[in-house]
């Protein structure tokens, strides 16, 4: 009712009478309302995201408990991930390759370039964040399904029914497992990626394999693994919370559980690509 | 012994429940009927702490349930085993680490004495040969003695079963309640079951609770179901024309005999 009087004096502040145009008031009215509850949702949305966190982070009942759940995390949600991301990474690794060779036409460019440049991209933007972005669909939709299904079936209650912190003992090993040990599969990607473009480059020819190697180790900063590292430990932090969150809060039946792992792989990729604009920003 | 007192919860002004007072006796069963959606497990969720109420007290052996701490809570909860309406079981571990879960969390045990009391527990509901299996490989009959199993695992003092029977065969549906009733009084266990299974509130009740639309309409016993003028209860409980004859039937028989 405060928000209908407010927007009324906006109304008369700027001289639009309600009685002479009643179209255009209740059309604004409804976009007013629709910024509210939009607005509102989403600060509820990140009230509530932090207050499972604080759930998520309470110590543990028992810490034998927690590593055996962090080493049955890693294997499912990062040992499985290594041959879809060796897969891509090869793959993408050799694309690279041709892509800049074809588009380094001038001969007052040394070939060795070509490495460089397949390198530079390879660690700077592709093994991170497009890696992590395949990450999002892949363990965020395993994650966010997993518990939605465990929230609709009531396994949670049953978890809270005996005094287990639910949240602590199914989201927190997840957080662990990923933030960890991710950028370890991201460095994986990357040596994937160069050994991707060398194949290329010894199969086909396109430039001299000499070229390639001197390309790869030319001015190489250590500097960028310290970058890609932390960028994928947020990167997983960001994927493996929010997939949990979602899945976490699931209602619904099957449909519920299907919007939960939409909206986790929706929220988790948008996250990435801001924060990946951030940190870049921050420490480049 | 539990006690709950003016136990009330509202979901966006519609009734959960209302200023329902009802006393669980230890070593009995007691049982809540009541139509769909009348609140049968938002009574239940609410006594055991899932939801928390809007006014009123859960009493459990002279300690305020749901006024403690959260972490003041894990000790009551410790005692307390629950069957789900779906089981609930863990899909990610087997039978036996399903009995064995409670256990991990709350006893000091070696992991050999919790697989010997998970086995005797198993063995106690009639289950043999099923520790290696999953959830998905058990029938509905199977997956309800597993979750009594894991219920009884640490040795409760209160124990809820949300709808035991749904599902099931009439057949499986008796030796579940039949379980239920002989752990109750072995044990000695303050039991409250919802149901709005008829026969099973005939086999194993020794005090029925009707509740309706979020009240608590009628309290008594089996027998006092077959003498009783609420209308409501007699609409729920005598709901086809046969059942309803035969109460004619009992009542005029104890007319006679009275």
């Amino acid at each position: 009712m405060a928000n209908v009087q407010h927007l009324y004096q906006k109304l008369t502040f700027y001289r639009i009478n309600y009685t002479t145009k009643p179209f255009f008031c209740t059309f604004v009215f409804c976009v007013y309302q629709t910024i509210i509850i939009v607005i509102t949702k989403f600060l509820s949305n990140i009230g509530n995201y932090f207050l499972f966190l604080r759930k998520v982070f309470s110590k543990p009942e028992k810490w034998r408990l927690l590593f055996k759940q962090c080493i049955i995390e890693a294997d499912k949600l990062v040992i499985n991930s290594i041959p879809l991301i060796a897969l891509i990474s090869v793959f993408i690794g050799a694309v690279l390759v041709i892509q800049t060779a074809s588009n380094m036409t001038s001969p007052l460019l040394h070939k060795m370039y070509v490495g460089y440049m397949a390198r530079e991209s390879l660690i700077l933007e592709f093994s991170s964040t497009m890696v992590c972005l395949i990450l999002a669909g892949k363990i965020g939709s395993n994650i966010s399904s997993e518990i939605g299904t465990m929230r609709i079936t009531e396994q949670i209650d049953a978890m809270e029914m005996m005094g287990v912190n639910s949240a602590g003992y199914l989201v927190l090993p997840k957080i662990i497992a990923t933030t960890l040990l991710n950028p370890l599969l991201t460095l994986m990607s990357f040596l994937v990626g160069l050994l991707g473009g060398y194949l290329l480059v010894s199969s086909t020819g396109i430039i001299m394999v000499k070229d390639f190697i001197t390309g790869i180790r030319f001015c190489f900063q250590e500097y960028y693994i310290l970058y890609t590292v932390i960028k994928t430990a947020v990167f997983s932090f960001i994927i493996s919370s929010i997939s949990s969150f979602y899945g976490y809060y699931a209602i619904g039946g099957s449909l519920g559980v299907g919007k939960s792992s939409t909206n986790a792989i929706v929220t988790s990729s948008a996250l990435i690509l801001m924060t990946n604009l951030i940190l870049t920003h921050i420490m480049l | 012994m539990i006690q709950v007192r003016n136990l009330s919860k509202y979901f966006e002004n519609k009734i959960g429940i209302e200023d329902i007072s009802i006393d669980y006796e230890p070593g009995k069963c007691t049982t809540i009927i009541g139509p769909s959606g009348s609140g049968k497990t938002v009574l239940l969720k609410t006594t055991v702490g899932l939801i928390a109420p809007d006014s009123g007290e859960v009493i459990f052996d002279n300690v305020v349930f749901n006024k403690l701490k959260e972490s003041e809570q894990k000790q009551i909860r410790s005692k307390m085993g629950m069957l789900f309406q779906g089981s609930a079981l863990f899909d990610f571990a087997t039978a036996l680490e399903n009995v064995m879960f409670p256990m991990d969390f709350f006893t000091k045990m070696s992991r050999e004495e919790k697989i010997e009391r998970a086995m005797f527990c198993l063995n106690r509901v009639g289950l043999e040969n099923v520790e290696k299996k999953y959830p998905s490989e058990l029938s509905g009959g199977m997956q309800k003695r597993v979750g009594i199993a894991r219920a009884i695992a640490i040795g409760p003092s209160y124990l809820f079963c949300d709808e035991p029977n749904s599902g099931l065969d009439p057949y499986t549906s008796t030796l579940i309640d039949r379980l239920i009733q002989e752990i109750t009084q072995e044990y000695n266990i303050t039991t409250i079951i919802n149901t709005h299974d008829m026969n099973s509130v005939m086999e194993i009740a020794d005090k029925i609770v009707f509740i309706y639309k979020g009240k608590k309409e009628w309290e008594g016993n089996i027998h006092d179901v077959f003498t009783s003028d609420n209308e409501r209860l007699n609409d729920f409980v005598f709901a086809t024309n046969m059942a309803k004859e035969l109460r004619r039937a009992l009542k005029s028989d104890k007319g006679q005999q009275l």
